[in-house]
């Protein structure tokens, strides 16, 4: 073991002392902004009656922003947040384009164009005993 | 009497080669200038202010429509944030330019920058403060970058936004940043800047042994120019305030409607443009921080500038750094364009 004399060993100690506080703080301070105080966004919504949306209907929902399809195979829905950044895409002639980078997808939500590489996502639709629809994130 | 900051700033006087326009371009000063008007005038804007999803934007609208010289106030706050960034720019490229940055200056290089990135992220935070329908999806995309970033991604959006969906939840944390948590960074870097230029030496110019001219100007005349400049951009910026009003969109109730903007703010169009090329990642994050970190290395791994070339104009011993630099602008420009 070296020789720590009196001296170097206080100024270590008082070395060390401060870089753990500062250490600790900075961790504190990070685990501090890192709380969420908003609420999760809202991953359930209510469509109402199931029979406001007949066979065949294509009903455009703002909240979420997403298409709700009603097919001989029952009710699906296709959310319209771009899988890029998250813009809302906008129906055209042959599916979606997004506003923000030019994301293009076609009507089943396939990407057709970048810089989107994955499909828009399909959202789960249920019916309730009531018979009303439900949608959900997840 | 006892010397002050303003003095140490202001010595006697000084080699009449710092001070003149056709060296420094007056750009750093012009962008202290801007920073003290931006501290004036965000304080008044926070006498109106409301920092709540709910009331921000129509506050913005009271501030703007309703408030005597409330617009005005408003718009010498945009329009000195707007001129800040080019005016920081192009004080950056001279610096570079003049191999101003070779040491010992290097380190207040690396305080300049620092300075510019707080100027770019207070002015995207601000941008933000309007709270109106323009600012939801530079906004979204803008904060869904951050989580794109590997490991630490999730982290920093939560540091940054708070959480939730940026578009309804942003608000306070971005006026927490904007007002204060950005803008005393700034006071700090910008003070620091400002004294180690003076602990520098002075704005860079040859070596004395290689110098000439040995002219030098009093302090008076220093702060004669510093006023000649500041009542230039002064009128520059009453004019831009006057004619050309910061623009506000309707207030955001949800989410914006479908016609909504969604163009970048004008200094990350170049951002933008690049991430419709891929994955957001490469494009939005690490292409942007290559470049910083890129202009961060000049002083210290490109090849160091000759004694005597400190303090011209495009010497050629630091060529490669100026074609670096002017590549990356031309690069930024010719994006930029393209997206507008
Ligand atoms: C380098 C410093 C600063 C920059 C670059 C900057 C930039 C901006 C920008 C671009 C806006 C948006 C203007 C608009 O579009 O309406 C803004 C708004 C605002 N800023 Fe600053 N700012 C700075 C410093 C400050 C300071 C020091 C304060 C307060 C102490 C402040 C308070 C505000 C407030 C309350 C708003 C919201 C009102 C509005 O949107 O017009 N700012 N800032
Ligand atoms: S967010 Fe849709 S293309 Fe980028």
């Amino acid at each position: 073991m070296t020789n720590l004399s009196r001296r170097d060993f206080l100024k270590l100690a008082r070395d060390g002392f401060l870089w753990l506080s500062g250490a600790l703080a900075l961790g504190g301070l990070l685990r501090f902004l890192d709380y969420e105080p908003n609420p999760a966004p809202k991953t359930e919504f209510d469509l109402g009656p199931a029979d406001q949306y007949p066979l065949g209907s294509r009903t455009l929902l703002t909240d979420p922003p997403a298409v709700l399809l009603h097919t001989e195979s029952g009710f699906s829905a296709l959310s319209l947040v771009c899988t890029h950044l998250g813009c809302t895409v906008e129906q055209n002639a042959d599916g979606f384009i997004c506003p923000c980078h030019g994301s293009r997808f076609d009507a089943d939500g396939n990407v057709t164009h970048r810089p989107a590489d994955k499909p828009l996502h399909s959202l789960r639709v249920e019916i309730t005993p009531q018979n009303t629809l439900r949608l959900r994130l997840d | 009497m006892r010397p002050s900051f303003f003095h140490h700033l202001h010595p006697p006087a000084i080699p009449a080669a710092q001070a003149r326009w056709r060296h420094t371009l007056g750009a750093g000063g012009t962008a202290v200038f801007l920073m003290l008007l931006l501290g004036v005038t965000g304080i008044l804007e926070m006498f109106y202010y409301v920092p709540n999803p709910e009331e921000a934007a129509l506050s913005v609208q009271t501030l703007t429509y309703h408030v005597p010289f409330g617009g005005f106030i408003r718009n010498l706050h945009y329009w000195s944030a707007q001129l800040l960034l080019i005016v920081s720019a192009v004080h950056l490229l001279r610096v570079i330019f003049t191999a101003a940055y070779k040491y010992p200056r290097r380190f207040n290089y690396l305080l300049g920058l620092g300075l510019f990135v707080l100027a770019v992220m207070l002015d995207f935070t601000g941008y933000i403060l309007r709270w109106d329908q323009g600012i939801c999806w530079p906004l979204t995309t803008g904060t869904n970058l951050i989580k794109t970033i590997p490991l630490i991604g999730g982290f920093l959006f939560r540091l940054a936004v708070g959480g939730g969906d940026a578009c309804q939840t942003a608000l306070t944390r971005f006026y927490t940043w904007h007002i204060f948590a950005l803008t005393l960074p700034v006071v700090v870097l910008g003070v620091w800047h400002a004294f180690r230029v003076r602990r520098d030496g002075g704005i860079a110019t040859p070596p004395a042994r290689l110098f000439l001219d040995r002219t030098r100007i009093p302090r008076d005349e220093l702060v004669r120019r510093e006023a000649a400049a500041m009542f230039i951009v002064g009128i520059l910026l009453i004019l831009l305030s006057v004619f050309f009003p910061a623009p506000i969109a309707p207030a955001m109730i949800d989410k914006p409607s479908l016609n909504a903007e969604t163009r970048a703010p004008w200094f990350f169009l170049w951002v933008q443009q690049m991430l419709k090329w891929g994955d957001p990642f490469i494009f939005g994050v690490l292409i942007p921080l290559g470049i910083l970190t890129l202009l961060a290395l000049i002083p210290y791994i490109f090849p160091q500038p000759a004694d005597s070339d400190i303090g011209r104009w495009f010497p050629k011993s630091n060529r490669l750094a100026q074609v670096v630099v002017t590549v990356i602008a031309i690069f930024v420009i010719i994006l930029t364009l393209i997206n507008t």
